[in-house]
Order: C-alpha cells, then sequence, then structure tokens
C-alpha cells in the first residue's frame, strides 16, 4: 500500500516535471539560421531591429567611456551596466553569454572586456555572439586608423570582431634619478639589460631591474623574446615550441637575474612588494600602462624621476620586437536589435578624442588619439625625458607571432612555473613541464597541437 | 507543479484506515513541495538529462562520465577533495561538539552569549568579502598572525600556497567560517535536553565527559547526523575556499583544485554542460551514498 | 579540589584560544577600515588607523559609481527579507507535518529533500535559469526572491526540532481536546517552535544575504545587484586585482574593507536578534503536557 502510494507519488511528480520543464531549445535553432545566412552586408544576419535602450557592459573603470558617450549624446538612450569586466580571469561575460545563448535572449549590445580571449570563444561557432566588424559594418578607414598590430587580438581568420581600446606594448620604465647617481646607461638590448643586473647586483644589491612574480610575465619576457609557444595557426589549431631556443635563451636569463636577486618573485601588486620592494626599483620592463599603475599608483614614485626607454630586444632580432599585456577591447553582440546605435557607440568610445584623449587611463589604440594622449601625458610634468618616442615607437613593435587562444596563457604560467620556482627550480628546467601544461590545455578546449 | 495538489486529493482514499486524517500532512507540506519541485526536483531531472545525453541532446550512455574522468585533471581533483574531505570532516565533528559542549557548562550567562557570538561572527563573511581578508592573512609580510604563518608555511605569500599546504590552509578558511554556525545549532540542540535527564545522570555519579559521553551526545545523534551528511557534501564540493585563494594567488593556485570547479570550468569557461553534469552527477552520487549510510547509521527519518 | 580547578582553566584556556582565532581576523578587518591603502600595507596590522582616514574612506566608498552602494544594500535587504518570510511559511509547516504527523509519501519526501540539499550547486545553475527565463522572470525581484525561499535546510531543522524537542504526546493530547490540525498547529506546536523559526530565520537571512552566485546569473543590471555581487565588483575595481585600473583607480583595499564590513553588519544585528530566542527557552514547557 504504502509503496504503491509513493510509486504514484513519484510519477506525478515526474509528469510535473516534464510538464514545466524548460523548452528543447528553439532558439539554438534559431541562432544557427543566424549564421547560415553568411550572405548579409556585414557578413552575419542582424536580428530584427526595435527601438529601446542600447544595452552597454563597461567594467568601472570604462564606465567614464559611457558616461562621455552619453554626455556627447544626450538623445541615446543608453543602459549602462557595469560588472567586473573580466578582470582577474573571471570569464563574467563568458559565463553569462553561454547562459543567454542557452535561453536565446538577454545579450548585451555593446560590451567591454579586458581579457584577450574574446575572439576565439566568442566569434566562432553556432553559438557565436560577437559580430564581425570588417566585414562592412565598420568602415575600412576606421580600422585602418588603429596602431599595427592593435587588433591582432580582434582577429580570427582574417575577419576583425573587435575595436582596441588601448594599447599594452612593453617598453623599459626606469628611475631617470638612480640611473643618475649610479652613473649607468640605460640598456637598449636584453644582452646589455642582463650586463648591467649583473652589474647592479654587485654594486648597488637590494636594488631591482624587473619582475617575474606575476603571470604576465610570459608576456613580457617569452613573448618579446620571439618564444614560439603560444602561435595560434587556426581557429582550433596552435603550435607550441616552448623548448625552442628562443626561450631557452629568455629563461635563462630570468633565472641568472632571480639567482643573483635582481630581478623579484613578488606580484607586484602584492602587499608584500609594495612594503618591502616598493622603493628598490632601478629599472622594470613592462607595459605602457606601468606608468600610471605601478609607478604613480602602487609605488608613489615621486614627480621628474619615471623614464622611459625604448623596449628591449635581443641584439638578433630583426626587426627588434617588444612584448604586450592586456589592452581592452570593446566588442558588438551579433544580436543586437539596435544595430546603428551599437555601432556609432562602438566606434565612438574606441576613437573619439573626448574619450580617448580626454579621460582613457592607458595609451589609446586608435593612432591619431594616441599622439595626442601621449603629448598630454609628456604635458603633465610627471615624466623625466621624452616618454612619448620610445611608446610611441613600441606601440608597431608587438610580435604578432604571440596568439590570442581560446585559454588564458597567464593562467598557466601563473599555475605551473611560479610554484615550481617558488620550490627553488629554474625557468629553464620547467620548461618541458610549461609546455606539457599549454599542450593539455590546447587540448581540453579541443584545439589541434603541433609541436 | 500540480503534484502536491494531486497527491494531497488522493490522500483521502487511505484516511480510513488511519487514526487521524492523513491529508493535513499534505497541505502542510504543500508550499513546500511547490519550491522543491521548481527548484530542486525540475534542476536535479534537468541536470541527469544533460549528463546522460550529447551536446546534440542524443543520448549518450556513459560517454561524459568517462571523458570527464579521463580529463587529466580529474583524478588530482578527486586526490585534492579526499584530502581535505579527511582533515576538514575529522575537525569539524570534533572541536564543534567539544566547543559546544563546553560553552554549554559555563555557569555565566553572558560569557555564553558572548563565545557564541565571537565564534559565529566570521561566519557573516562570505565570497569577495573574504579575498581580500585572506589575502592579508596569509602573506607573511602584513599579517597580524605573521609569526604562525611563516612557522607552517613559509616566508612569503607564493610559498605559503604551495600544494603541500593547501589542504590545510582551506580546513582553516571553511572551519572560520562554517563552525561557528554549527556550534549554535548544537548549543540549541543541547539546551534542547531536558534538564531532569542531565539531573539523572549526575545523581548516578556520572561527571561531565561521562554525561556527555553517554547522555548528551545520545541524544543530539539527530543533529550530529545531520551536520555529518551536510559538512560531507560542502566537503565534497569544495569550491569557495580554493577559488578565493586563487584570487588571491593571482592565480598561483589554479581554479581547477577540485571537482566542482573542474564542473564549473567545463560548463562555463568549456562550454561543455554536459560533462559538467556528469561530474556533478558523480559527486552527487558520492554524497547520496555516504549520507545513506549516517542516515541508516543515525535513524534520522525515524518519527519520533 | 585541584584537579577541577585545573580542568576549569584548561576549559578557559581552550575557549580563550578559539575565541581568539575567531576573533582575530575580524578585528583585523575593522582596524583595516581605519588607515590608509600606505597604512594597510606598512603599519603593524593590528595598530588602529585613525577617525579622519575613516571617514575619507566612506566618503570614498560612497562616491563609487555615484553611489552604487546604497542601492546594493537597498536590494540585499529587500531580497533577504522577502526570501526570509516566504522561507518561514512554507518550511515550518513543512518540517512540523513530516515530523509529527504521519501521511504518505512523507519519507519520500525526507529522501528526496536530502538528495536535493546534496546536489552541487553548479549543477542548478544553469537549469533553474532556463526555467526562469522561460517564464520571463528573468532579471526581476522574483527571479532571485523564489529560488532563495526554497531553503530545504530549513525545512531539516524544523523536522529535526520538532522531532526532537516535541513529544508526540503533547500534541495528541491537543488534539483530544479537540483542536483541528491546524489549530493545533497554530496553538501549540508554533509557540514551541520560536527557537527553531528564529534559527530557520536566521540561516535563511544569512544564506540569502551571501548568495553571490544566484543574483549574479539572474540579474544582469548593475542596479540589481545585491551587496554580494557588488562586492566582487568593488574587488575587481582594486588595482590590487586588477592593476590595469590605472593611478585613478576607484576602489583601494581599505575601502573594500570598509565596504566588507558595511555588508556584514545586517547579518551581525540578525544574529544577535535571534539568539535572543534561540537561547530563550529552548524546552520551555516541552516535556510537560
Amino acid at each position: 500500500m504504502r509503496r504503491r502510494s509513493q510509486a504514484l507519488l513519484a510519477a506525478l511528480v515526474l509528469s510535473a516535471v516534464a510538464a514545466c520543464g524548460p523548452p528543447p531549445g528553439p532558439a539554438r535553432t534559431a541562432t544557427t539560421a543566424t549564421n547560415s545566412q553568411a550572405g548579409s552586408p556585414y557578413g552575419f544576419a542582424p536580428a530584427p531591429q526595435k527601438d529601446g535602450k542600447l544595452v552597454v557592459w563597461v567594467d568601472s573603470t570604462r564606465l567614464d567611456a559611457a558616461k562621455a558617450y552619453q554626455a556627447a549624446h544626450p538623445d541615446v538612450q543608453l543602459d549602462i551596466v557595469t560588472y567586473d569586466g573580466n578582470a582577474n580571469g573571471s570569464g563574467t561575460l563568458k559565463t553569462k553569454v553561454q547562459l543567454f545563448n542557452r535561453a536565446g535572449e538577454g545579450w548585451p549590445d555593446v560590451v567591454f572586456t579586458t581579457d584577450n580571449n574574446t575572439a576565439s570563444w566568442a566569434s566562432q561557432g553556432d553559438d557565436a555572439f560577437v559580430a564581425p566588424l570588417s566585414k562592412g559594418l565598420v568602415d575600412q578607414a576606421t580600422l585602418d586608423g588603429f596602431a599595427k598590430g592593435a587588433l591582432d587580438v580582434c582577429t580570427v581568420g582574417g575577419v576583425v570582431y573587435c575595436l582596441r581600446n588601448d594599447l599594452a606594448q612593453v617598453v623599459l620604465w626606469y628611475d631617470k634619478k638612480l640611473f643618475d647617481e649610479f652613473g649607468y646607461t640605460v640598456p637598449k638590448t636584453w644582452e646589455e639589460y642582463q650586463a648591467l643586473a649583473g652589474k647592479v647586483a654587485a654594486e648597488h644589491p637590494g636594488y631591482l631591474v624587473g619582475t617575474a612574480g606575476d603571470a604576465w610575465a610570459p608576456e613580457i619576457y617569452m613573448w618579446g623574446a620571439q618564444c614560439p609557444a603560444n602561435q595560434v595557426t587556426g581557429a582550433k589549431a596552435i603550435t607550441v615550441k616552448a623548448t625552442d631556443p628562443a626561450c631557452v635563451r629568455a629563461a635563462r636569463m630570468i633565472d641568472k637575474l632571480v639567482a643573483n636577486k635582481t630581478m623579484s618573485m613578488l606580484p607586484l601588486f602584492g602587499p608584500d612588494f609594495a612594503k618591502n620592494q616598493g622603493d628598490k626599483v632601478l629599472m622594470l620592463p613592462g607595459p605602457a600602462w606601468y606608468g600610471g599603475a605601478v609607478f604613480q599608483g602602487a609605488l608613489k614614485t615621486p614627480k621628474g624621476r619615471l623614464a622611459v626607454g625604448d623596449a628591449l630586444h635581443w641584439a638578433d632580432q630583426n626587426p627588434p620586437v617588444t612584448g604586450n599585456v592586456g589592452g581592452g577591447t570593446w566588442w558588438l553582440s551579433r544580436h543586437t536589435a539596435r544595430l546603428d546605435a551599437a555601432k556609432d557607440f562602438l566606434t565612438w568610445v574606441a576613437t573619439a578624442d573626448a574619450y580617448q584623449v580626454d579621460k582613457s587611463p592607458g595609451y589609446p589604440a586608435y593612432a591619431s588619439a594616441a599622439a595626442k594622449w601621449i603629448a598630454k601625458q609628456q604635458d603633465s610634468g610627471y615624466y623625466a625625458g621624452d616618454i612619448a618616442a620610445p611608446i610611441t615607437a613600441a606601440a608597431g613593435q608587438v610580435w604578432p607571432g604571440w596568439g590570442s587562444p581560446e585559454f588564458s596563457q597567464e593562467s598557466i604560467w601563473a599555475k605551473t612555473v611560479i610554484p615550481g620556482q617558488t620550490a627553488g627550480k629554474t625557468v629553464e628546467s620547467l620548461l618541458p613541464e610549461w609546455q606539457t601544461a599549454i599542450e593539455r590545455q590546447a587540448q581540453v578546449f579541443g584545439y589541434q597541437v603541433a609541436r | 507543479m500540480t503534484a502536491p495538489v494531486i497527491s494531497a486529493a488522493a490522500a483521502p482514499a487511505r484516511s480510513r484506515s488511519r487514526s487521524w486524517r492523513p491529508a493535513a500532512g499534505h497541505v502542510f507540506v504543500s508550499g513546500y513541495v511547490v519550491l522543491l519541485v521548481a527548484f530542486g526536483i525540475v534542476p536535479t531531472v534537468y541536470a541527469l538529462n544533460l549528463a546522460f545525453t550529447d551536446s546534440g541532446g542524443r543520448f549518450a550512455g556513459l560517454d561524459n562520465f568517462v571523458r570527464t574522468a579521463q580529463d587529466y585533471r580529474f583524478l588530482a581533483a578527486v586526490g585534492h577533495v579526499g584530502t581535505y574531505l579527511v582533515l576538514w570532516l575529522v575537525m569539524l565533528a570534533v572541536l564543534v561538539l567539544v566547543l559546544a559542549l563546553l560553552v554549554h557548562r559555563l555557569t555565566a550567562a553572558w560569557s555564553r552569549a558572548t563565545l557564541r557570538f565571537v565564534y559565529y561572527v566570521p561566519g557573516a563573511l562570505a565570497g569577495a568579502s573574504s579575498v581580500l581578508l585572506w589575502l592579508f592573512m596569509l602573506d607573511p609580510s602584513v599579517s597580524p598572525v605573521d609569526g604562525i604563518v611563516r612557522a607552517l608555511w613559509g616566508s612569503t605569500f607564493v610559498a605559503v600556497v604551495a600544494p603541500g599546504h593547501l589542504p590545510w590552509i582551506f580546513t582553516v578558511i571553511a572551519f572560520w567560517t562554517g563552525a561557528g554556525g554549527w556550534i549554535v545549532v548544537m548549543y540549541g540542540a543541547l539546551n534542547g535536553i531536558p534538564h531532569e535527564i542531565i539531573e539523572a545522570a549526575r545523581v548516578d555519579g556520572a561527571g561531565p565527559v561521562r554525561t556527555a559521553l553517554r547522555v548528551q551526545l545520545p541524544m543530539l545523534r539527530k543533529w550530529i547526523v545531520y551536520m555529518l551528511i551536510l559538512s560531507l557534501a560542502a566537503g565534497t564540493q569544495l569550491f569557495v575556499e580554493p577559488q578565493l585563494i586563487s584570487q588571491a594567488s593571482f592565480g598561483v593556485v589554479g581554479t581547477d583544485y577540485s571537482l566542482n570547479q573542474l564542473a564549473y570550468l567545463y560548463a562555463f569557461d568549456q562550454n561543455d554542460f554536459n560533462g559538467s553534469a556528469a561530474i556533478a552527477i558523480d559527486l552527487l552520487v558520492v554524497a547520496v551514498c555516504c549520507a545513506g549510510f549516517f542516515v541508516a547509521k543515525g535513524g534520522l527519518f525515524d518519527a519520533d | 579540589m585541584r584537579i577541577s580547578l585545573l580542568v576549569k582553566g584548561l576549559v578557559a584556556v581552550v575557549l580563550a584560544a578559539f575565541a581568539l582565532f575567531f576573533a582575530l581576523p575580524m578585528v583585523w578587518l575593522v582596524l583595516a577600515s581605519t588607515k590608509s591603502p600606505a597604512g594597510l600595507v606598512r603599519d603593524n596590522p593590528l595598530a588602529p588607523g585613525s577617525l579622519g582616514t575613516l571617514l575619507d574612506n566612506w566618503r570614498h566608498l560612497m562616491d563609487f559609481q555615484d553611489g552604487a552602494v546604497a542601492t546594493w544594500m537597498g536590494n540585499s535587504v529587500l531580497y533577504a527579507a522577502l526570501a526570509v518570510v516566504l522561507t518561514l511559511l512554507v518550511s515550518v509547516p513543512a518540517g512540523y507535518a513530516l515530523a509529527l504527523m504521519s501521511f504518505a509519501g512523507r519519507r519520500l519526501l525526507l529522501i528526496i529533500t536530502l538528495v536535493v540539499m546534496l546536489m552541487p550547486a553548479t549543477a542548478l545553475v544553469l537549469p533553474i535559469f532556463l526555467e526562469l527565463s522561460y517564464v520571463g522572470l528573468v532579471n526581476t525581484t522574483a527571479s532571485v526572491v523564489l529560488p532563495m525561499s526554497f531553503f530545504p535546510f530549513g525545512v531539516y531543522l524544523t523536522y529535526i526540532y520538532f522531532s526532537t524537542s516535541v513529544p508526540a504526546s503533547l500534541l495528541d493530547s491537543a488534539r483530544l481536546d479537540g483542536c483541528g490540525e491546524t489549530a493545533t498547529f497554530a496553538r501549540v506546536a508554533l509557540p514551541l517552535a520560536k527557537p527553531v523559526v528564529a534559527l530557520v530565520g536566521f540561516f535563511s537571512f544569512t544564506q540569502n544575504w551571501n548568495n553571490f552566485f544566484l543574483p549574479y546569473v539572474m540579474l544582469p543590471n548593475s542596479d540589481h545587484y545585491p551587496m554580494q555581487v557588488g562586492l566582487t565588483q568593488m574587488l575587481a575595481a582594486t588595482p590590487t586585482f586588477n592593476p590595469v585600473v590605472g593611478a585613478a583607480a576607484e576602489v583601494q583595499p581599505p575601502e573594500l574593507v570598509l565596504a566588507t564590513l558595511l555588508s556584514i553588519t545586517p547579518v551581525l544585528l540578525v544574529f544577535l536578534f535571534s539568539q535572543r530566542f534561540l537561547v530563550a527557552g529552548l524546552t520551555a514547557g516541552a516535556t510537560k503536557g
């Protein structure tokens, strides 16, 4: 008796489940249909257009961009949403887009992100989220206005999917006052840099020439060394050669400087560094945004001391190249029902002087804005000497051989190499482990891996 | 959503065989059953469905389970969770009961209330709020307990979060945030034991330890079983602690430390909801098996 | 005599040591909110800052995104309070019935509840999102309040409380007196249930207040964020966790700490309030009758 009634209840519950379960996914088929209509003027079929507010997602730093746009366009109805911007690898956008894809609704119209993986996961497949921009939506003159290589992180298979907000080319930051005091000359190549580090270790122990405690160490040292550990060769193909001689020589350099204690292993933005090593920085190879974020912000370097040298390069590199750490990007949803408004917003925030020159904290990717922005920084009087020439030159030198796959190279380095170094191993000895870790991660994401 | 109504209506047929009307019970649980179906059963069935189908919705047998188990991160995560679970369950069960019993024995009411409050306070802290806290607690250069951190784990933050130390660190964090709530529950349950019974034990010459072991703990049986089951589930589903240490360590501790994190990565990083559901079902099976054991031993479902 | 004194001393030491363990990080947190960003790193961790700095931090915090913190706090209060009311309305009768009434499917309901409780939350996110999206509730207050109101933990607390602390004989006598089931519940069981109502209300409130994932997924509009989602966003706006924000960072660590303290205050208040009921008379009258 009791059994049977329980079974009955279970059956009823299950039928109730079936009755109010979610639909089997008409949304997915709709998306597929959209993709198959590739004959549209923009390379994708826009959704039916409707009136309404334009939904833009920005991080709290780029809230200024949306506000500036609103101020310049008072009649446009904006719904500004602040989110974490994928900072610290949070993947918020990816999580939400995957839920929206399943539900078939809810996507924002324009999005800002700070990672460089978005193009590879959001532009391909049936569930593609971002719209191609270079197939007629954004005119070629605008796209050509960006610095050379600036749109590489936006590009998959020759199609551009985003506009770059700011560049993050690696240059050499140094303390001019200390250089003058110690009587050193600013190095031009990594070879000179190593030699100088040896002198610093002997003559002024405690002073630092660089840091390797952060996840972006590979982007500063390996990328700049043309280490072929991250060559994305197709939408789902990658070539990984982490034990290549180019990587080995960069690894040996890190090992040597860590050993003679001129290279810090503390995270640059952790409390330990600010407390114990913040005032010991002689020079620091790092991206363009270090000037504001590290020296002015975290280390509070006084006015008139900080200078910029040309990006370091290996003597035999021809042409000289450099690395890149971060830099934000703007994306347009292919599901937007307000395509014209979205396009106008996107191009404005990425190119207009009213934001990029007047308000942007980073080096603009749009070349004409960049020239004015750097002049403004120069005029601020904070920096010692000419910073415009080396930063502008480095903007065009970022090596294009370091790709932007769907997974984060930063997190692989942080998880594999840094704990190894902490345990006393050298980077050189960790290269095979690094290789394996990249390969495995690539395979998890369905990449064809070549060695 | 019609289940409770129908089952309540179906019940009167049996009412004649019972002493009082069974339909009343169904009315009492009906509101809860609606929510249970909507936010418990339907999602669970949906997840089960995902686990046994492929991305196109076709039946896939055990493919998702095999595929995820062969992932290079899977076995490592099983090891991590296993180690953590042992540490965490033992520490929680022993210390929570000991502390609840000790606090309960205190004679001054203010000291009992104060201690309960102090033990509970960290429970109010969650998620993002704790990331910064633990970054500073575990970094020997700025920690208020730098001596202890240095002695136990190392002199820099990165050394502190070395793989071997992690189960201990997660246990400490989970205990710090979670134990207070359970101490309060156990304290309340101890209060629920009638004075006469304790008095009787004392008259029989039982000391505090004997009273605790022979009288109080057996009477808390259901509460203890309940705590063990939930803690076990929370332990196998370890997520928050490694996630926040990963954030605080800027990624040196990966986001794939535990199985639940792996399930999350499958769903929202790799867009593989089927694989994710398979890992979740793995966890559910383990938790249900252990819970079944505890339930049978502890008589949790007996209506007294 | 001497041995018992020694034992007492030992007990005091153990209790005090754990009190220190639980309290010290919280003390640090309170002190941190009174420091400048540089002071937080350089000064002694357990030295207080100054009142002026605390006020500065407070002003910066309130300026963040034009007062977003106040909006988030308001949202949190709304969601948590609504969900607590709903939770109590459904859980207490359910737990009572499960413990003290016998009806078809009782055991099954207990088992299903337990199984659902053991289900990893990561697996439930997608289905719940799809359900609510299907009925058009995403981005509404209901999309967080309804799932939060499903609180099996509370049903179990009530169930265990009634089944261990309230003898069935007590209720039987009420029934013999001619009370109907509803009257028995309202007149006899509910007055006895005060401690467990406080307990369930408290745990439900804490859990709702601290719930990050549900509102994170359900509410794509930042004006609807509750505090926990807002805090995550603030964390991502501090230079420590998002270096790219530059020199004019929006949030500095002490301000984040202050926001944290602000966010836990309601939970602590509710704890203090419910603790009174919890301890008041767990057994009062329970064994008589």
